[in-house]
């Protein structure tokens, strides 16, 4: 099974490139903070499948990789608007 | 049989994954891309960490896992409409 | 909020966070007797940082299969969408009010977003600004009847 899983995670880090493609190339601000969301979700994938191919106690940096994407995400949104707005209950005056 | 389903569900949401970078790229306008991150990369995700299950060692891997899936899950949800919101800023 | 819902909703707490903690510390014994002073404090800190809210957990927990079915219906519409050839994309936006609590609002949100053909961004006063990848959508009936199902999870009799 591990050689199936490393073939995955090489898969995926290949697909991920794909998506890092349009953050390097924006156009716009929101676009490039996706990368968080990326981490969270194929930065994630690709250690799971690593720990599963290996060893299991490198779940422990899938945990907090997830944690940490969310984290991420707030601040990159607080850091790049002005005001820092992004409070999704803020009203939307634009 | 619990590789079986390994196979088949990691195959399924490598699928998922690909389809989010796909929609990233080809997407016209940053909400649609946005949609197609978030709902695929999340169900890659969802379906990657099922199919691992049933490769873990014990109940700590498995509720690792788990954890692992709901706090994505969260990040996801709350990510998604923090960036919807910054990018329509950007529209106006 | 009044001592006899005070005390099962400390337990919930107190339950899970011990849980969480079992599964970061793999179930060591040492882990368990650190527990004994962290899972109060975590206990405490989250009761500071998130004041009891009048949340059903059972119903909470009910809904989890539907959203789970909903969010894979929403990868396969949106992985659908990116591999046709013909890009069948209409995005279009929509304003639908909604009678829920500034939190609930958020969490309709969250889940909108993941959910077929959605994605929430913010809220215009208390109407939701919701994205639609599809100008065919039924949208708006199906955030209300989101909205309804969010509506049950909170306690009404404050």
């Amino acid at each position: 099974m591990s050689g199936w899983f490393m073939f995955l995670a090489t898969v995926l880090l290949l697909s991920l490139a794909g998506a890092l493609w349009r953050v390097w190339s924006g156009p716009s601000q929101a676009d490039r903070m996706m990368a968080a969301q990326l981490v969270g979700t194929g930065g994630v994938g690709v250690v799971l499948l690593l720990a599963a191919a290996g060893d299991w106690a490198m779940i422990d940096v899938a945990v907090v990789l997830a944690l940490l994407a969310a984290f991420a995400a707030v601040a990159f949104v607080k850091a790049q608007t002005p005001q820092g707005a992004g409070d999704p209950e803020d009203d939307a005056d634009g | 049989m619990g590789d079986v389903f390994s196979v088949i569900l990691t195959s399924a949401a490598l699928l998922f994954y690909v389809a989010g970078t796909v929609g990233l790229i080809r997407f016209p306008d940053t909400h649609s891309r946005l949609h197609a991150l978030t709902k695929a990369d999340n169900l890659g995700l969802g379906l990657l960490i099922l199919g691992l299950m049933a490769q873990a060692d014990g109940w700590v891997t498995l509720g690792k896992l788990l954890l692992t899936w709901v706090l994505a899950l969260i990040a996801a949800g709350a990510a998604a409409q923090l960036v919807a919101r910054t990018a329509l800023g950007d529209r106006r | 909020m009044n001592g006899r819902t005070m005390i099962p909703l400390l337990g919930i707490r107190l339950a899970l966070l011990g849980l969480l903690w079992l599964i970061l510390t793999g179930g060591s014994l040492d882990g368990v007797l650190l527990g004994l002073v962290t899972v109060p404090a975590a206990c405490w800190l989250s009761l500071r940082l998130l004041p009891p809210a009048q949340i059903r957990p059972l119903r909470v927990l009910a809904l989890v299969p539907w959203f789970l079915w909903r969010s894979l219906i929403g990868g396969i519409d949106v992985a659908r969408r990116a591999f046709d050839p013909r890009l069948p994309i209409d995005p279009s936006w929509v304003r639908v009010p909604v009678a829920l609590p500034p939190g609930g609002r958020v969490a309709l949100g969250a889940e909108l977003s993941l959910m077929p053909g959605t994605l929430v961004a913010g809220s215009d006063g208390t109407a939701l600004l919701v994205h639609m990848l599809d100008r065919g959508q039924e949208v708006e009936q199906a955030v209300q009847a989101e909205a309804a199902r969010i509506a049950t999870l909170i306690e009404t009799d404050r």
